[in-house]
């Protein structure tokens, strides 16, 4: 007989958090209990590691389905190997193969075909040609203004020709409630909206509810096609994996968006297991067996992308984001043995990128815990962590990271991506009158110039001012694109996955944070005298003398930083965003900081034009020179209350530095994350990875394969990042104590 | 050659009367000069003039003057970080300005913070020995056989019970011999119990310092040695081992 869950209020209404909370089983022990793979665990990634190299061999797209359009229902049943998979489901009828995804934008799917030596089908561009797709009605709209400052690199990377991503489905509840019941739902709520005022907003929702009960409809159907029944709640673990991968997979089908991750689902899978296990109907080895089988599937997945894409975000990523750990509000901790058990893939299955594993970082974790993450970053390099006593008390203790720092209720919030504004370009338009220092073009207001050595207070109110202008642009901007983004690439399934009663922040973001706070210490500080060519156009700066840099937890400096960041969300909040959302402000820029920094022309700190930017929030390569804790002690004062889209830190260390041996290294690394979560900081991408290393892996790739680094937010495998990448990657600070 | 004493060194020691003390630089974030994570203060000056010295800087500089209260505070921002760490007092050679660095540990103490020595070991001085969680001591044994200043240090940190861990660069040709190294087991078997292996930890000799010679346009008196490799440390390892 199968033992019951405990009844909660999660039988009355959707809510999966009071089921975990209900039914979830602590685990404060250590990693002794693991099993390694099965030999058919082996076998199956023997055969994906073959297709993955023969991705790599072809230039990284293996092959692609010019002829159907992507989503739940264009593709029959996909396999790996149909005998040996437990966990079924492809995002097309082959793994690897890429399908076409135009609703973004026709031209973006296009270009993508070609460039990997396909032709889109006559029949898709057919029709599309009928179609607007988001792209087309973002562009209808879009001032001359928002086409300047973005073609000028001002505001980059924005989410106008692909989808915007950024969202979690609660995926989980697929598994929980079954579609049968979530479609009731969504219908009850459909009715209560239909004896509302029949308004613009209510007339949106009621439309979007028809949308996302088709769309669970059509997630029943694709379940179908693998000859498998989601109408009702999953009865084991097996199918509580299997029916939450697939209202996962509906996602990744219908969206392409940067960022598809996937929330916070090993506790509540543990929920499951260990109700299976204690029911004698699986082994600790059958249940390891599950979560590996998941995680293959989730390595595989793909998007179609340009080649410029991949120039702005390194690596091929798909940011399959699953937060690991935490503690709940009660004080106990949401580490299970399934924690352990997803952790364990980096070595059943071999280090890897995806799914991007991050560790919900508590000083109250159990300490075995603690040690075993270090363990598995020292040994694998592919975990990334984030202060969870930081996101908590906002956020409660069921939210979930988007992309790399972006935290949300799951199934309760979501948010519109808004990439990133160049803070460091700001400030050169700041200093040419309003002009672009590449093109000479006149981009903001006219403004006036500065003659001889800066003056500080001079400089900072020019810079505030051309920030007031940049700031209304750009929340404007991001208005076009979520109004059209709604309008014409709406996610239905994963909104499907929502309460009907969502939260909403717009996500904005800024790049090379230190390359502007090192540039205004430098006015500050130093003597700094602009160097302009023939047009009035300052080409250069002359610097005399020095001035304190940030990353040497120097408060002279990191002081600007904190205050950078609070003026930009201060002006971000003045212009009101679409649907009433809530301005939040990241400082990430993945790997797009090398893009950033060719965009911008030399900048008051001495940084050369066309010289990458540091990634996130890091102080500028070789800058930080007080030593590692020092670096980390100025990126943990940049304010999280003014930061709340997240404050990303990628850290590298040679493993020498770090301690003497492998233990030491892991107590070292565990101390390193209380010491700098403990002063509020936000989140840490560790690299444990020997300069020799690195470089041997960019010289002989073939003989690296497996590298796996952190850039940013984001583990990449090293050998897929451009050779740009790798030299900035190299160029980082090594802290080598010698 | 390692007893001459400089200058600069001298007025160091005069000044350390004063709660002033000279600082070459302070490395927040060490996971190799102590237990746990640490922060490491450089002094400036050294009684020595080691060859292979790696730190040039701290010999021939006088250093920044500092006062105990902002080194302190400056530390304590990086409390949350020692669980199983602290501040290890290095250089140049702590022990010769004594009065600053008693005054800088016991102000350490009050705040919470552990601390360690890394030194010469020329300088047998009870108070300072007696103020180190354990000590660190670096033995130089490459241009000169004399241990006797050893001897006395090592007997005053039995004699306060102090935890010694002895480290020795491994210079190739110079000091990785037999001879060299049965005489350095000795000396450490005449004072700490069990293996004389499980105390002492060699470091490569490295030339990432060549750098800071140039800068500082002397000399690297051992340019023309090679580094020390893993096969080098293996193998006086298992000497030592087999003594």
């Amino acid at each position: 007989m199968q033992t019951k869950f405990k009844p909660g209020k999660y039988e009355n209404s959707i809510d999966v958090r009071d089921f975990i909370q209900v039914n979830y089983a602590p685990y404060e022990g250590g990693a002794e209990f693991l099993c390694g793979p099965t030999a058919r665990t082996s076998a199956l990634m023997d055969e994906v590691n073959a297709l993955l190299k023969a991705e790599s061999e072809k230039g990284g797209v293996l092959d692609v389905d010019t002829e159907r359009v992507s989503s739940l229902l264009t593709y029959p049943a996909g396999y790996i190997d149909r005998e040996n998979e437990i966990i079924v489901g492809l995002q097309t009828d082959a793994p690897l193969k890429r399908g076409v995804n135009p609703f973004g934008g026709i031209r973006m799917a296009r270009q993508a075909c070609e460039a990997y030596g396909y032709k889109l089908s006559d029949l898709v561009e057919t029709e599309f040609s009928y179609k607007t797709t988001h792209n087309d009605a973002v562009f209808h709209v879009y001032t001359d203004e928002m086409k300047a400052v973005r073609h000028a690199g001002l505001l980059t990377g924005l989410p106008d020709a692909y989808g915007r991503g950024r969202i979690i489905g609660d995926y989980r509840r697929v598994a929980l409630y079954g579609v049968d019941k979530l479609i009731e739902e969504k219908m009850k709520d459909k009715r209560a909206y239909g004896e509302k005022l029949m308004d613009e907003n209510n007339i949106r929702t009621l439309e979007e509810l028809y949308k996302q009960i088709d769309f669970l409809k059509k997630l029943k159907d694709m379940a179908l096609l693998y000859g498998v029944d989601i109408s009702a709640p999953a009865q084991n673990a097996k199918e509580a994996i299997q029916w939450t991968y697939f209202a996962y997979l509906a996602a990744i089908k219908e969206q392409n968006g940067a960022a598809m991750s996937l929330g916070r689902v090993s506790t509540f899978f543990d929920i499951y297991i260990e109700r299976d296990i204690a029911d004698g109907v699986l082994t600790e080895e059958t249940a390891q067996e599950l979560i590996d089988d998941f995680v293959i599937k989730l390595r595989i997945t793909r998007q179609l992308r340009t080649p410029e894409y991949n120039d702005l975000f390194g690596g091929d990523p798909t940011w399959t984001t699953e937060s690991v750990g935490g503690m709940g509000e009660d004080g106990r901790t949401l580490v299970t043995k399934t924690s352990y058990r997803i952790l364990n893939t980096l070595y059943n299955l071999g280090a890897a990128p995806e799914p991007n594993l991050t560790v919900l970082w508590s000083e109250r974790l159990p300490e075995p815990f603690k040690k075993f993450c270090a363990k598995v970053s020292v040994d694998t390099d592919s975990i990334q962590y984030e202060n969870d006593d930081l996101m908590r008390p906002i956020f409660g203790d069921d939210y979930g990271i988007a992309c790399c720092v972006s935290a949300m209720k799951i199934g309760k919030q979501m948010q519109f991506f808004g990439a990133r504004c160049n803070l460091a370009k700001l400030l050169l338009l700041a200093l040419n009158g309003g002009k672009d220092e590449k093109s000479g073009k006149q981009l903001g207001p006219e403004g006036e110039s500065f003659a001889g050595a800066l003056d500080y207070d001079k400089v900072r109110k020019a810079y505030h001012k051309y920030m007031e202008w940049l700031c209304r642009l750009y929340v404007n901007t991001l208005n076009v694109i979520h109004y059209m983004h709604d309008k014409y690439a709406y996610e239905k399934i994963q909104m499907a996955l929502h309460d009907t009663e969502v939260e909403r922040f717009l996500a904005c973001g800024v790049a090379g944070l230190s390359v502007a706070v090192d540039s205004l210490s430098a006015i500050k500080y130093a003597k700094v005298t602009p160097v302009y060519n023939d047009e009035g156009i300052i080409y250069d700066f002359k610097i005399e003398g020095d001035f304190p840099k940030y990353g040497n937890d120097d408060d002279r400096v990191d002081k600007i930083a904190a205050d950078l960041v609070r003026e930009f969300s201060d002006e971000l909040k003045k212009t009101p965003a679409y649907r009433g959302a809530k301005h939040t402000l990241s400082v990430l820029t993945i790997t797009s900081n090398v893009v950033y920094g060719k965009k911008t022309g030399a900048t008051p700190d001495g940084r050369a034009a066309g010289e990458p930017f540091a990634p996130g929030a890091n102080p500028m390569h070789n800058r930080d020179l007080s030593g590692a804790l020092a670096s980390l002690n100025s990126v943990a004062k940049i304010p999280y209350e003014c930061c709340r889209d997240g404050v990303s830190n990628t850290f590298s260390i040679v493993p020498s530095a770090l301690g003497e041996n492998d233990e030491d290294r892991a107590e070292n690394l565990a101390d390193m994350l209380d010491g700098y979560f403990g002063q509020g900081a936000h989140h840490l991408n560790v690299n444990v990875f020997d300069r020799a290393k690195l470089v041997a892996a960019m010289e002989h790739p073939e003989l690296y394969p497996n590298v796996t680094i952190r850039v940013s937010g984001y583990a990449v495998n090293f050998h897929k990042l451009s050779k740009a990448h790798q030299l900035e990657v190299l160029k980082r600070t090594y802290h080598e104590r010698v | 050659m390692e007893e001459e004493k400089d200058k600069r060194a001298t007025a160091a020691q005069v000044t350390a009367a004063a709660p002033v003390g000279y600082i070459d630089s302070v490395y927040c974030g060490s996971g190799v000069d102590g237990n746990g994570l640490r922060c490491v203060v450089f002094f400036a000056g050294c009684n020595l003039r080691c060859p292979f010295c790696h730190n040039p800087e701290t010999l021939f500089k006088q250093g920044t003057m500092t006062d105990i209260n902002s080194l302190v505070s400056r530390l304590e921002r990086y409390k949350g970080y020692f669980r199983r760490g602290g501040v290890t007092l290095s250089g140049g050679e702590p022990f010769l300005q004594k009065s600053f660095a008693l005054a800088l540990v016991s102000a350490l103490h009050a705040k919470g913070i552990r601390c360690c020595f890394e030194t010469n070991g020329h300088i047998a001085d009870a108070e300072l020995i007696g103020a180190a969680e354990y000590l660190i001591v670096d033995v130089k044994n490459q241009e000169s056989d004399d241990l006797a200043p050893y001897e006395k240090f090592f007997a005053e940190c039995v004699r306060q019970d102090k935890e010694v861990r002895v480290t020795n660069v491994l210079v190739p040709g110079k000091n990785d011999g037999e001879e060299k190294l049965r005489a350095l087991a000795a000396l450490v078997k005449k004072y700490f119990p069990g293996e004389p292996s499980e105390h002492i930890k060699f470091l490569p000799f490295r030339k990432l310092c060549e750098e800071k010679y140039a800068e500082l346009s002397i000399p690297f008196p051992y340019a023309g040695i090679r580094e020390c490799e893993r096969d080098d440390i293996e193998k006086a390892n298992k000497i030592l081992q087999n003594l």
